[in-house]
């Protein structure tokens, strides 16, 4: 089982045709409770670039948030088995990965060092050299738009974390007010709120910038 | 509806959960007040651009952290469901470590005795000092071919100098496994 999970991991990305590829993760997770443990790749596949944008929007740390995305999958592992399998596993991933992001933010915030490396990653952003991604657009298109794109990530950066958990669940990853209410742990008015709130906030962050 | 109604009810407006008539009521506000059509539009520019970021892909190493982390994972949950492994292991270090011991006194023992005996015969000469003698036991042998994270234990032999030059010798116990 366990030069499986290792292996297989590794693997994986190379062969698209898993044998669960064609299941809804309900069904991966039951594969993976009866003693299948490649299933567990299957959930791996489908969720680390989820939660690790996710996780990155929402504490912006990129290499921490690969960090917290391992420290996803072994708290999935560790408890799967206790998963109310009635629910989504999604959500569950996602409540998992929410609450490490906030536990990291809380963290953070009590750290100096933290002022320190948001001014260098800033830095970073503003004197990287333009890249010629699309040859077609104008050297003015393009600044513009790297522009916006650093600006709007300021912007999410500068949301109350509760703000910012709910505005990147709800703008990325799409999710329902009721599914944002069972990751967070709010109840629905909560999380209109603080979406309301979010919202209002990056749009009086943004628009000074966008005249 | 004014600027602090339609601001308050700007959530629901954006997903489209307004009642027919506060749709109504906010788009005649929107058509009329240019601050919130500066807002407004700002909020779905910044959205847009938002949604448009390059994902952050894992990394190379992504994998691979995760498979050790995994396996690391395995194991305890192996030793925490059977704890009598644990116990097992433990016990079979202690034993190793308490035979490798003995035999390293017994043969000091010895090569002391012999030592006295060359030195009294022979003229002194030049002191010989053996490296430091390390066993290093492979405790996946434990656990037969699980990999698990265990350092491997280490031992370091007293290498006190003998006058005839000669190196310390011992063999492991065959408990494990013949390594």
């Amino acid at each position: 089982m366990t030069s499986a999970v290792h292996s297989s991991l590794r693997a994986h990305r190379a062969s698209p045709a898993s044998p669960f590829a064609e299941l809804d993760d309900s069904h991966v997770v039951q594969a993976f409770l009866s003693g299948q443990s490649r299933a567990f790749d299957e959930l791996v596949a489908r969720y680390q670039a989820r939660l690790l944008n996710f996780i990155y929007r929402t504490i912006g740390d990129r290499e921490r948030a690969e960090d917290l995305v391992q420290e996803v999958f072994i708290r999935v592992y560790r408890h799967l088995h206790r998963f109310d399998q009635a629910k989504k596993f999604s959500t569950w991933a996602y409540t998992i990965a929410s609450n490490l992001a906030k536990n990291e933010l809380r963290n953070r915030s009590r750290n100096p060092l933290v002022l320190f490396q948001a001014i260098r990653k800033h830095w970073e952003a503003d004197h990287r050299p333009l890249q010629f991604e699309d040859s077609s657009s104008r050297p003015d298109d393009m600044y513009r738009k790297r522009h916006l794109r650093a600006l709007v990530e300021q912007s999410v950066e500068q949301l109350p974390e509760h703000h910012r958990v709910v505005f990147v669940l709800r703008e990325l990853e799409g999710k329902t007010y009721e599914e944002i209410a069972e990751i967070t742990g709010c109840n629905l008015g909560t999380v209109k709120s603080r979406l309301n709130r979010a919202r209002n906030s990056f749009a009086t962050i943004i628009a000074p910038h966008l005249d | 509806m004014d600027c602090c109604e339609f601001r308050e009810k700007y959530s629901d407006f954006a997903d489209g959960l307004l009642d027919d008539e506060s749709e109504l009521r906010a788009r005649r506000h929107l058509s009329l007040c240019a601050p919130c059509r500066r807002f407004d539009a700002a909020f779905r520019t910044g959205v847009r651009a938002l949604r448009d970021l390059p994902p952050v892909e894992v990394s190379r190493s992504f994998d691979d952290n995760l498979g050790r982390r995994l396996r690391h994972e395995l194991v305890v949950r192996a030793l925490a469901v059977n704890p009598a492994w644990g116990a097992v292991a433990a016990m079979l270090v202690m034993v190793t470590i308490g035979l490798v011991t003995w035999d390293l006194a017994e043969l000091r023992a010895a090569r002391h005795a012999a030592s006295a005996v060359a030195a009294s015969a022979a003229a002194p000469h030049a002191i010989l000092i053996p490296p430091p003698v390390e066993i290093r036991i492979d405790t996946t042998q434990i656990f037969g071919d699980i990999s698990h994270p265990f350092d491997p234990v280490l031992l370091v032999a007293d290498t006190t100098p003998f006058a005839d030059g000669s190196t310390l010798r011992f063999d492991i116990p065959a408990v494990w496994g013949g390594r």
